[in-house]
């Protein structure tokens, strides 16, 4: 093995497991995520020259994992989707009080209708986000990376990536909120929510 | 001690560890005082603990290591 092979395997394999993760709630399915992992790595391989060793690995590494992920992958309604939010104007903020935390408050203050909510219901949830939200709650509340390196990972501005964190996370709330009422995890009590 | 409006305001950026010093320790303080407010910050983390939990199951399988090893061989020649 040369000693380029044996620093990329070094410093970026490590990552795989969290690519694999992010390719996986890209493409929606364990085979293309996959695949997607894999071209991610090699690209990177070939391109490692241009990497700084020490610096952000994993994010250089979810950049290129989007980056073709949205060029090979992104086909039919998930594109329409993409599409049909980027031209929705963004509205950065919003209502600082979430009005279903305030109704939620009332019967369950410690958000306990979270836990009996299977995982599959989950990921169904954050699946079905347009993929520019998606990526920024999995970016965000999964790999814990900060406003400025999402910024940076999807080439947005800081308030934009705030502002669709925002608006992804509110919607997978209500998605999460209307299936334990549903389930009977949690009484409901918005009044036709 | 800041406004139930201001620690809300800053709730998201609490939560994600992009607020720091005095700030933070404001928020903090709102929010471990304020009966109101603290169920929003409960509700607020239990959602992301749920979503980590969801997400933070699947590694990469073997085969995929495996597989990785022998493409970067590959390209290494090429």
């Amino acid at each position: 093995m040369t000693e380029r092979r044996g620093t990329f395997q070094e410093e970026a394999l490590p990552h795989l497991d969290a690519v694999y993760r992010f390719a996986l709630r890209l493409s929606g399915s364990p085979d293309q995520a996959q695949d997607l992992a894999q071209d991610t790595f090699v690209r990177a391989f070939k391109a490692w020259d241009q990497y700084t060793p020490g610096t952000q690995c994993k994010s250089w590494l979810f950049t290129i994992c989007r980056n073709l992920y949205l060029r090979q992958w992104e086909r039919g309604q998930r594109h329409d989707r993409i599409v049909a939010e980027n031209t929705r104007p963004e509205t950065p903020g919003g209502d600082v009080v979430n009005p279903l935390w305030s109704a939620v408050a009332q019967v369950d203050p410690e958000g306990q209708f979270f836990d009996a909510i299977v995982d599959e219901e989950v990921l169904r949830a954050i699946d079905a986000l347009p993929e520019d939200f998606r990526t920024m709650v999995v970016l965000s509340d999964v790999e814990g990376l900060s406003y400025q390196q999402i910024s940076d990972l999807v080439e947005v501005p800081v308030g934009t990536v705030k502002s669709r964190l925002f608006r992804g996370r509110r919607r997978l709330q209500k998605v999460l909120y209307e299936y334990a009422v549903e389930m009977g995890h949690i009484r409901g009590n918005l009044g036709g929510s | 001690m800041i406004s139930c409006r201001e620690a809300l305001r800053f709730l998201h950026e609490f939560l994600d560890g992009e607020l720091e010093g005095a700030p933070s320790e404001q928020v903090r303080a709102h929010f471990e005082a304020c009966r109101r407010c603290y169920p929003h910050l409960q509700l607020e983390a239990s959602f992301r603990a749920a979503l980590r939990r969801a997400c933070g199951g699947p590694c990469a399988p073997p085969e995929l290591e495996a597989r990785l090893r022998a493409a970067l061989a590959e390209a290494e020649k090429s």
